[in-house]
């Protein structure tokens, strides 16, 4: 019989999770997405390499940029960091800083970090780093609807819009997992996180191609540490919506129930290991579908949109 | 009908399955009206009226209707393997040098993608809440079903209105079957089995017509596409 750990560590235990796993879900990702390519691919544990290299590295920053820009990084970690706090990420039942947010703020602290990171890149004058910070604004604007109607959705449904209700709601029953309303959201949600962890559609989340260039490119000016910080937000940032979406869409099962040490140790493996599916899913569909056009991502944004809509849709009717 | 009635009350397995078919089609229906390949469309009803026929073997499950497994091989080897199969041979026919496609389809749209699908979803919700409120209930019938079925209707109307070629327009006709298939089986699955083959072999005849209307335009035309036939008024 292993001891309770204690409601503060384990809320810890939720940042650190995401913090240290990040890279890791990230490296998985890469190395599965080499293979299909038949590629050897780098090793699984490369991301920590790098970041630990830039760490190490000297920070320049553009003349005429102001303390602003050095700022931006730190804060958009921040606000990664803050976000596993508020969702479901080791237990099933709510720890005392769940509360502080509802999805709708974690979805703010999430523009908030893509805001600061833009505005920084707006500093250096750069106009690649401009080209970026624009299209992810652009893109952000029109992805918004679909997740809030994903967002509407899970309020009929729980009549609450605290992730910890709808990861509850899914667990009661059968009936709940196959209601169309739950699936079409959880198909939404998938195509926007695609989107937003620059995978499909247009988006290649590893080159220096500026065509399809969004996220990547709005970190160009930064070095050292600071750039650093940039690649670890962006890991973070797809771990989290990996997470909202195993965790409290498709499969909130394996969180801990109690407060004993091994339902935690399991819970951590569990979420690691459903981040990973959820990556391997990823890689085989940015694999197997071609890149859009920049200005088609319009059509890919309207199927998320529609499927979103109908989820709204069917729940007025009752049986949704 | 109030919304707080919707919350917590998850419907049972049965009816989650249906419902989530029936969506399965809804949204196959929009992807149809976004592809621009005659080739693709083809494929996109195959998917959808296999869906019909799992939707057909789930109903005889659950409601003990064994006339209903027949009508669902009876469907499936038309829906699925003879359409199509006459589809593309026709398209095929109709120029050999063309591989996968035929002339006059793609690029047929009157709308670019995002605003057929707007334009989707606005007819959808029309036919979705008309017949919400009209609060039907079959003894199989998962009322969601019949609104998705009624919305398919609609949005099958205006693929065949948003696309100029005949082929997307015999395709658009071939869904509406389908749509009414839908509703047919979720409001009156106890239908005797005769009636039911009676649609089936109204989609056949469908076929034929739209086959010799294909090969009617083409000759004349030298196209699919149905744009030339509004200098026709007089």
């Amino acid at each position: 019989m292993s001891a309770a750990l204690p409601v503060p560590v384990i809320q810890l235990l939720q940042v650190l999770t995401v913090a240290l796993g990040a890279p890791g879900v990230t490296g998985v990702i890469a190395k599965v997405e080499a293979r299909l390519q038949g590629r050897r691919g780098p090793r699984v544990l490369q991301p920590y390499y790098d970041l630990a290299k830039l760490f190490r590295k000297e920070a320049l920053a553009p003349e005429g940029a102001s303390w602003f820009f050095l700022a931006a990084p730190v804060i958009a970690v921040t606000a990664y960091l803050t976000i596993p706090l508020l969702i479901p990420v080791l237990t099933t039942y709510g720890l005392p800083l769940g509360y502080m947010g509802d999805i709708l703020g974690g979805g703010f602290l999430l523009s908030l970090a893509s805001f600061v990171v833009a505005t920084a890149a707006l500093e250096t004058g750069d106009p690649y780093a401009q080209l970026g910070s624009s299209r992810a604004k652009t893109f952000s604007a029109i992805t918004e609807p679909v997740v809030l109607f994903v967002v509407f959705t899970v309020a009929l449904l729980t009549g609450t819009d605290l992730p910890y209700a709808l990861a509850a709601t899914v667990r009661s029953s059968a009936g709940q997992v196959i209601r169309p309303a739950h699936l079409l959201a959880s198909v939404a949600l998938f195509m926007v996180i695609l989107h937003e962890t620059g995978r499909i559609p247009v988006e290649t989340h590893t080159g220096t191609n500026e065509f399809g260039m969004i996220e990547e490119a709005r970190a160009f000016e930064h070095s050292g540490p600071f750039f650093a910080l940039l690649k670890w937000g962006s890991e973070l940032k797809q771990l989290i919506l990996y997470t909202i979406l195993a965790d409290v869409f498709l499969a909130p099962w394996g969180l801990a129930s109690t407060r004993q040490l091994g339902a935690i140790l399991l819970a951590i493996v569990a979420l690691l290991a459903k981040a990973c599916a959820v990556g391997c899913v990823v890689a085989v569909i940015d694999d197997s579908f071609a890149k859009l056009r920049l200005f088609k991502i319009t059509e890919y944004v309207s199927a998320a949109f529609l499927i979103a809509v109908l989820g709204v849709f069917t729940l007025y009717l009752g049986g949704g | 009908m109030s919304l707080a009635s919707a919350v917590q009350a998850a419907p049972g397995v049965y009816e989650g399955v249906a419902n989530v078919i029936a969506a399965a089609m809804l949204v196959i229906e929009f992807g149809m009206l976004r592809q621009a390949l005659a080739r693709d469309q083809i494929r996109l009803y195959m998917a959808q009226s296999a869906l019909i026929s799992v939707l057909a073997i789930v109903i005889a499950a659950d409601r003990n209707l064994p006339d209903l497994y027949a009508l669902a091989g009876l469907s499936a080897a038309l829906k699925v393997v003879a359409v199509p199969l006459v589809m593309r041979r026709l398209l095929g026919r109709i120029d050999p040098d063309i591989e996968d496609e035929a002339p006059g389809v793609a690029g047929s749209q009157t709308l670019s993608p995002a605003s057929a699908v707007l334009a989707g979803i606005v007819l959808a919700a029309y036919g979705f809440f008309c017949f919400g409120t009209l609060k039907i209930h079959g003894p199989a019938a998962p009322a969601l079903a019949l609104a998705l079925a009624a919305a398919m209707v609609l949005v099958s109307f205006g693929l065949m209105i948003v696309r100029r070629d005949v082929a997307s327009q015999a395709i658009g006709f071939f869904t509406l079957e389908n749509a009414i298939s839908l509703a047919a089986l979720v409001v009156a699955s106890g239908l005797p089995l005769i009636l039911e083959t009676a649609f089936l072999f109204d989609l056949l005849v469908a076929v034929v017509v739209f086959g010799m209307l294909i090969r009617a335009h083409h000759v004349r035309a030298e196209s699919l596409s149905t744009a030339d036939l509004t200098r026709l008024r007089g």
